[in-house]
C-alpha cells in the first residue's frame, strides 16, 4: 500500500509516498511518519482523511488501534493522509505531577519560613492549632493527587500540549499561595473549636470517599480496553461525576475550618471548572446509553452536585 | 419583539446622546472659560450619569438585544466606570488636573458620534455615511487620546491611594481576607497592556468591515 502524507495546505510533508504493509494500522503509519521525519513522534500527530476544498464538513481523525485499510475506500493501494502537528507532548501522569508539586511545596513555605517578616509584618507570630492541622490537610491531599496519578488513574488519552503545563501550573501554584498567605498570616483569625472539627472532619471523610471513587474509576476501565461505561458502585450509584462531587465537598470542609476568602474563591473556580466536565461527561454517557437497539439506558442521576445538579 | 427592542434602544441612545452632548458642551465651555481646574465640577452630574447608563449596554449584550461580543463591551466599559468611579469620583484631589479636560473631551467626542450614530440606525434602520464614516475613524485619533489620560489619571491618583487607605481592607478579621486598592491599581494597569492593543485592533477590524460594506453597495 502506498501512502501520501501531506501537510494541510496541501504540500507534501514526505517526499515521495510511504509503502506500507497491506495489513498495516494506524500506528505502523504513525511509526513510519516519525522515522522519516524524526521530530514527529506519534503523539504529536494528528492524521485525517483528506476533505473536499470549501467543504464545511469536519474531517475524519484516524484511530491508531484501526487498520489502515478501513479508511481506503476500494482502492487499496493509493491513501492520502492529512498530517496536522499537535506540538511538543507531555504525558499526562508528569502534567498532572507538576501541578500538584507546586502547591504541594509553596504551602509549606508560608508555614514553616519567615515569609511575613521579609513582607514586612514585625512581631511574634504565633501559630494557631487550626493552621498547622490546615498544613497537614492540604499536604496530605496534594500528596494523595500525586500518589493516584501514579499508582491510580488509567489516562483514556496518552498525552497533553506542552502549553498545558504552563497554564494549569499556573493555576494550581498561584492559588496554592494565594491561598496558604492567608492560612498562614500573623493576623490570621481562627473559627471556633467546634467549626474547625465539623470541616476537617468532613473534609477527611471526603477525601477517603474521593480515593475510593478513584479506585472504582479505574476499575471501570478494566484491562485498560477504553471505551465508556457506566459507572457504578457507592456514590456513583448517586451521582455521575461523584469523585468532582467529593472533591468539591472536601475543598468546602477545608474552608470552614480555616475561613479564608481565597479559599472560597478557589472553591467556587475549582467547582464551576469541575461543573462544566461533568456536564459534558453526563451529556456524553446519557447519548450513548440511550436505551435504543439493546444498547443500556443510563439511569437517572444527579451530575455533580447533589442536591442541586 | 422586534419593534418594542428597536424603540427602547432608539430611546436608550438618544437620551445618552444627550447627556454626553452636555458632557461635551460643559466641558469646553468651562474649559475655554475658567480653565481646566474647574471642567470636572462642572461636567460631574451628566458625566456620573451617562457613562453609569454604558452599564446597561454590558447587559444589552448579554440578554442578545445588540450583537456586539461581550469581550469587547466589557474591557471598555469597565474600565471607564473605574476611572469615572474609582478614580475621579474617589479621589477628589486629581479632579483639577489637566488630563480631566483631554479625557473628558475624547470620551464626549466619541460617545456623541457613536450614541447618534446607534440612535439614527435604529429610529430609521440605517445610518448617513458620514456618520457611518465617523463612528468608525474618530476612534483612530480618539482612543490614544482617551486611553493615556485614563491611564496618567490612574497614575496621578495612586499616592492618594497610598494615603489615605480608601477601600482597603486589612487583616485581622473574621473572614481572613484583605484588599488594597493601590495594589489593584498597579494590576489594573497592567490590564491596560494587552487591553488597548486588543480593543484598539478590534476596532480596526470593525472599521474595516463597516467601511468596505457601503463602498460595495
Amino acid at each position: 500500500m502506498k501512502v501520501t502524507v501531506t501537510t494541510r495546505s496541501g504540500r507534501e510533508l514526505i517526499k515521495g509516498q510511504l509503502e506500507l504493509n497491506d495489513s498495516a494500522t494506524v500506528t505502523d503509519l504513525q511509526e513510519a511518519i516519525h522515522k522519516r521525519t524524526k521530530k514527529y513522534y506519534p503523539s504529536r500527530q494528528r492524521l485525517t482523511l483528506p476533505i473536499k476544498p470549501g467543504s464545511k464538513e469536519k474531517p475524519t481523525v484516524l484511530q491508531s488501534k484501526k487498520s489502515l485499510k478501513e479508511y481506503t475506500d476500494g482502492n487499496i493501494d493509493q491513501l492520502t493522509i492529512v498530517f496536522k502537528d499537535l506540538g511538543p507532548q507531555v504525558s499526562y501522569p508528569i502534567l498532572f505531577f507538576w501541578e500538584y508539586l507546586g502547591p504541594l511545596l509553596i504551602y509549606p513555605i508560608f508555614y514553616f519560613f519567615p515569609v511575613y517578616q521579609y513582607l514586612g509584618f514585625k512581631g511574634e507570630r504565633v501559630i494557631h492549632p487550626v493552621q498547622t492541622y490546615a498544613l497537614y490537610y492540604w499536604c496530605f491531599h496534594y500528596f494523595k493527587r500525586i500518589m493516584e496519578t501514579f499508582f491510580v488513574h488509567r489516562f483514556s488519552h496518552a498525552t497533553s500540549p506542552l502549553s498545558n503545563v504552563f497554564r494549569n501550573c499556573a493555576y494550581y501554584w498561584s492559588f496554592g499561595a494565594y491561598i496558604a498567605y492567608y492560612v498562614n498570616h500573623p493576623l490570621y483569625t481562627p473559627v471556633t473549636d467546634l467549626q474547625m472539627k465539623i470541616g476537617f472532619g468532613f473534609g477527611i471523610l471526603c477525601q477517603v470517599s474521593n480515593l475510593y471513587c478513584h479506585i472504582i474509576l479505574r476499575n471501570l476501565r478494566g484491562d485498560g480496553s477504553g471505551g465508556y461505561q457506566i459507572p457504578s458502585g457507592f456514590l456513583f450509584n448517586i451521582v455521575t461525576c461523584a469523585n468532582y462531587t467529593t472533591e468539591i465537598y472536601q475543598w468546602l470542609g477545608f474552608n470552614i475550618a480555616t475561613q479564608t476568602v481565597a479559599g472560597y474563591v478557589f472553591l467556587f473556580v475549582a467547582a464551576f471548572i469541575m461543573t462544566n466536565w461533568a456536564l459534558a461527561k453526563h451529556r456524553r454517557l446519557k447519548r450513548l446509553f440511550d436505551g435504543k437497539e439493546g444498547r443500556p439506558k443510563y439511569p437517572r442521576r444527579w451530575v455533580i452536585l447533589p442536591p442541586f445538579l | 419583539m422586534g419593534l418594542l427592542s428597536r424603540i427602547y434602544l432608539t430611546i436608550y441612545n438618544w437620551t445618552v446622546f444627550i447627556g454626553w452632548f452636555q458632557v461635551l458642551f460643559i466641558a469646553v465651555k468651562t474649559l475655554i472659560e475658567s480653565g481646566h481646574e474647574h471642567v470636572y465640577d462642572a461636567v460631574e452630574k451628566p458625566l456620573l450619569l451617562a457613562q453609569s447608563a454604558a452599564f446597561l449596554e454590558i447587559l444589552h449584550g448579554l440578554i442578545g438585544l445588540v450583537r456586539s461580543p461581550i469581550t469587547a463591551t466589557l474591557p471598555q466599559i469597565g474600565s471607564r466606570l473605574y476611572v469615572t468611579w474609582g478614580i475621579l469620583y474617589s479621589f477628589p484631589e486629581v479632579r483639577t488636573h489637566i488630563l480631566v479636560s483631554s479625557l473628558v473631551i475624547s470620551w464626549g467626542i466619541t460617545e456623541v458620534i457613536r450614541y447618534s450614530f446607534f440612535g439614527t440606525k435604529e429610529a430609521f434602520g440605517s445610518a448617513p455615511s458620514f456618520l457611518l464614516w465617523l463612528r468608525y475613524s474618530a476612534f483612530l485619533l480618539l482612543y490614544p487620546t482617551g486611553i493615556s489620560s485614563e491611564v496618567g489619571l490612574i497614575y496621578v491618583a495612586m499616592p492618594y491611594m497610598k494615603v489615605s487607605e480608601k477601600y482597603c481592607i486589612r487583616m485581622p478579621n473574621k473572614w481572613n481576607s484583605s484588599f488594597d486598592y493601590f495594589s489593584a491599581a498597579i494590576a489594573t494597569l497592567g490590564l491596560y497592556i494587552p487591553g488597548s492593543p486588543f480593543l484598539y485592533s478590534y476596532m480596526l477590524s470593525q472599521r474595516k468591515k463597516a467601511l468596505s460594506k457601503t463602498k460595495r453597495e
